[in-house]
């Protein structure tokens, strides 16, 4: 189970049940509203998944929440077997296909569209129940408590045992590739995809599970209330949840909680002080846009908070010894005479309206071989990546690796094919640690030894360090060493020394040219740096305005005459005129 | 048969117009300002319930509703200042992320100062059947709201394609810096184009107040088949906007009137705006949608 952090988990269950023994010294007044604290923060657990991590506008939580409350209220009313303990998952379950119904159009939107599904959600989930009421509440028939919780602290010590393992539970999987995905679209979802990750999938996954949550939190008020009123479900109860969401930083598991017991607290203290309840609701519109300005929210600066804390009493992160980035001699790696080709890439066009980026093109990599992909810019490198790892809408031409025809596959089925790229510009979610993003990009948990062995091969920080803390040159390394991670046929590196001093790219050079001993893969390098490119290479294909004007060993190629006029002009005719 | 179909859709003209003019205001705020304004039927429920409080109180009619129109407006340009002020060069969902927040805290606002969810009575401005055809009355509110509808897309479609103005509007909601750059005064014009959305906003809303459950909260949420007749438009044409906000109210009168349906008429606007997303959204791929 290595995706399980015991320190966290059994740190956390022991700061429940002190938190919960504490809470009972209060007596059940304050007990029941710290039963409702934790109902709703279990729902700001669903939403905190689709608006915290994967990015989304989420505003139907509650509809969920009502259906998993409906579910439960009528499998009461049929009297069947099971009690609360069968029915609240029964009534999560039900509220899924809504919550996958959902997302299919979001499938391919993104936050500003999924904002609009979900409130016409909600507001049609509304109307169907003031048309209606709830199973059995005409008749006052009450929700029953599960046998031996039927106290208020009983019934306390159930809904924070089930709060316990859906965190856990959550925990658990955001550690695994998949959680790791939610936070990478909503970061790029292209960036995600080149790691072999279904956007669609991922997406899917997260809403299911959010409805899924938000259904249970809907069972357990039906249990906390035993009656229930459409009230509790409208839809600005959901938009007070995502506003608080935002606030709280309620994908974070102490965000969710502050979030709880804010919703239920804050109008309660206001009822102390004779104010009116509702003036936490303006507390919380005005408290979501500040964290929205600022960029935050209260767990997320109480986390910065204690890092900070930690660096001043003298707890240090876990580091590497200091690697020098400095290369040796560079060669390029041995490749052996006649070796079979792995990407063939095979009269490639691609146009762009009228515009011609890429036109007949042919490019073979060898087994082994680092080839470099090099012109001027507007050439057609960075399209000729694009169509190759699937990232364009069409394109001519047939592509194979190793053997094996790409055409018409998605980008995610060719990077699992073992195709991986990098980009321009940086695409790691600034939220993950740097050990969650390989796991991620290798699409499995990479056992420590392994991914201690990439990381200080190519000179990367401890796996525990959040990339937030990780500057951008080091974050191009990780880029590289996460592709390599996936030990993939091919990599496809784009302008990788991008913004590296001329040591750092000569060092990452000759990692480059180890990738194909090293992790089986071949490697396609664009770049700009041509001294890079000379050192680094077997062979190079030069481009010029979509066409491949030379090809051969680098020394041959850089030599030829119309690369010389392309990089550098019509120098040749000036001085013969 | 017939007759009595003809007669629930066209008993859902004067909804649709309502939905028009808002769907309308929607496209407008999001192709001058680039704000997906979830608040935008809540500016023009400040309005409104300015009016039906000062009426209420005894204050005369038309005055009063010169006085909701001030508030409305006024309600938008605090919006507006939120939005330049801290969210200007921030991505698209954010600002309508803020939008949402905003909701919350004007609904709650609204809610406390009109008395929570408890109905109130509307004045209802222009009173009277206009004329009837095919058996049903259609009062002058409803001409009137088609008809401030329909100006405003025309008013808008000129104004964007054939003034200066309009042309700068366009360039400060793409590039508001670059725009900025260029020596326009951006946050006066767009300040302008929240107050101009405030008042047509609270317009719409007074005229379709009286044929709703009047409380701050329905009326706010009328947001919801406003977006639905903007993505008929693809938060781009005004006139195609126009065309979705009534063809959607005259689809809710019809589903009004056919009893096994009339429970789930309150669905039509979200099983819209899921048929449209699908639809026009069929092609989109990866980060470049919205």
């Amino acid at each position: 189970m290595k995706h399980v952090n015991w320190p966290w988990t059994i740190g956390f269950v022991i700061a429940l049940a002190i938190g919960s023994a504490a809470a009972t010294l209060l007596g059940n007044y304050w007990l029941f509203l710290f039963t409702g604290a934790v109902i709703a923060a279990i729902a700001l657990k669903g939403i905190g998944l689709v608006a915290g991590r994967a990015g989304m506008i989420a505003l139907s939580q509650m509809a969920f929440a009502g259906i998993g409350a409906w579910t439960v209220a009528y499998l009461n009313v049929w009297q069947v077997p099971g009690t609360l303990f069968l029915w609240v998952p029964i009534g999560g379950l039900v509220a899924v296909p809504f919550g996958i119904a959902i997302a299919l159009p979001a499938l391919r939107l993104r936050g500003i569209h999924f904002a609009i599904v979900t409130l016409g959600f909600a507001a049609a989930f509304d109307s169907i129940l003031a048309a209606t009421t709830f199973p059995g509440q005409t008749q006052f028939i009450q929700v029953p408590r599960p046998p031996g919780f039927t106290s208020v602290p009983m019934y306390f010590y159930f809904v924070v045992a089930v709060y316990a393992v859906i965190s856990i539970a959550l925990d658990i999987v955001s550690r695994t590739p998949l959680g790791a995905s939610w936070v990478g679209i909503k970061h790029s979802e292209r960036g995600t995809a080149a790691h072999g990750v279904s956007v669609a999938w991922s997406k899917l996954t997260a809403f299911a599970i959010a409805a899924f949550v938000s259904g249970v939190s809907g069972g357990l008020l039906a249990g906390q209330l035993q009656t229930l009123v459409s009230d509790s479900f409208n839809i600005m109860v959901s938009l007070i949840y995502y506003a608080v969401t935002v606030m709280a930083g309620a994908h974070l598991a102490e965000g969710a909680l502050i979030g709880g017991m804010l919703i239920i607290f804050f109008p309660e203290l206001m009822r102390r002080l004779n104010l009116p309840q509702d003036i936490g609701n303006i507390a919380f519109a005005l408290g979501a846009t500040q964290a929205l300005s600022m960029g935050g929210s209260i767990a997320a600066d109480l986390r910065g908070g204690l890092r900070r804390l930690r660096r001043k009493v003298g707890i240090r992160p876990k580091t590497y010894p200091e690697v020098m980035r400095k290369a040796g001699q560079i060669t390029p790696p041995p490749v052996a005479e006649g070796a079979r080709s792995v990407l063939s890439i095979k009269g490639l066009g691609v146009k762009y309206g009228q515009v011609v980026a890429l036109d007949n093109v042919d490019v073979e990599v060898p087994e082994g071989a680092v080839i470099g992909l090099i012109g001027p810019n507007g050439a057609g490198k960075s399209t000729l990546i694009d169509a190759v790892t699937g990232f364009l809408p069409s394109y001519q031409g047939a592509i194979t690796l190793d053997g094996g025809k790409l055409d018409g596959l998605d980008a995610h089925k060719r990077a699992r094919a073992g195709l991986r790229r990098t980009w321009q510009t940086t695409r790691i979610p600034a939220e993950l640690t740097v050990g969650s993003y390989l796991n991620m990009a290798a699409r499995r948990g990479l056992a420590p030894a392994e991914m201690d062995e990439i990381l200080q091969w190519i000179g990367c920080p401890h796996p525990s360090t959040p990339i937030a803390t990780v500057d951008v040159g080091t974050r191009r390394l990780l880029d590289v060493a996460g592709v390599v991670a996936a030990r993939p046929k091919i990599v496809l590196l784009d302008e990788p020394a991008a913004g590296q001093s001329y040591e750092e790219s000569l060092f990452l050079a000759q990692r480059i040219t180890e990738i194909p001993e090293k992790f089986g893969a071949s490697v396609v390098l664009v770049e700009h740096d041509i001294d890079m490119v000379r050192k680094a290479c077997n062979s190079i294909y030069v481009l010029d305005f979509g066409r491949v004007i030379a090809a051969g060993p680098p020394a041959v190629a850089l030599e030829d005459p119309d690369v010389v006029r392309a990089y550098v002009g019509a120098v040749e005719e000036e001085t013969a005129a | 048969m017939l007759s009595l179909d003809v007669t629930s859709i066209l008993a859902g003209l004067p909804a649709g117009g309502a939905y028009a003019l808002l769907g309308v205001c929607l496209v407008f705020t999001y192709r001058l300002v680039a704000v997906v304004n979830f608040t935008g039927a809540a500016i023009g429920a400040v309005g409104t319930f300015t009016l039906v409080l000062l009426h209420e109180h005894g204050f005369p009619l038309w005055p009063g509703v010169g006085l909701g129109l001030i508030a409305g407006m006024l309600a938008a340009i605090v919006l507006g200042l939120v939005m330049v002020t801290w969210f200007s060069e921030a991505p698209a969902q954010t600002k309508a992320a803020v939008t949402v927040a905003l909701l919350v805290g004007i609904v709650a606002i609204g809610l406390r100062v009109t008395g929570g969810q408890h109905p109130r009575p509307f004045p209802d401005l222009i009173p009277g059947p206009a004329f009837t055809i095919a058996g049903v009355v259609i009062t002058k509110a409803a001409v009137a709201t088609i008809g401030l509808a329909i100006a405003f897309a025309g008013a808008a479609t000129l104004f964007l394609n054939n003034t200066r103005t309009g042309l700068q509007l366009r360039a400060l909601s793409e590039r508001p810096t670059t725009a900025e750059l260029l020596g326009m005064r951006t946050r006066v014009l767009s300040i302008g184009v929240w107050a101009v959305a405030g008042i047509a906003t609270t317009l719409a809303l007074m005229l379709i107040a009286p044929q709703r459950p009047p409380n701050f909260m329905t009326l706010s949420l009328l947001v919801v088949p406003a977006f639905a007749a903007a993505l008929i438009g693809f938060f781009r044409s005004f006139w195609l906007t126009l065309v979705g906000g009534l063809a959607l109210g005259m689809i809710e009168g019809f589903t009004a009137s056919i009893d096994e349906l009339q429970q789930f008429r309150g669905t039509v606007p979200f099983l819209i705006i899921l048929a449209v997303l699908l639809w026009s959204q069929r092609n989109e791929r990866w980060d470049e949608a919205r």
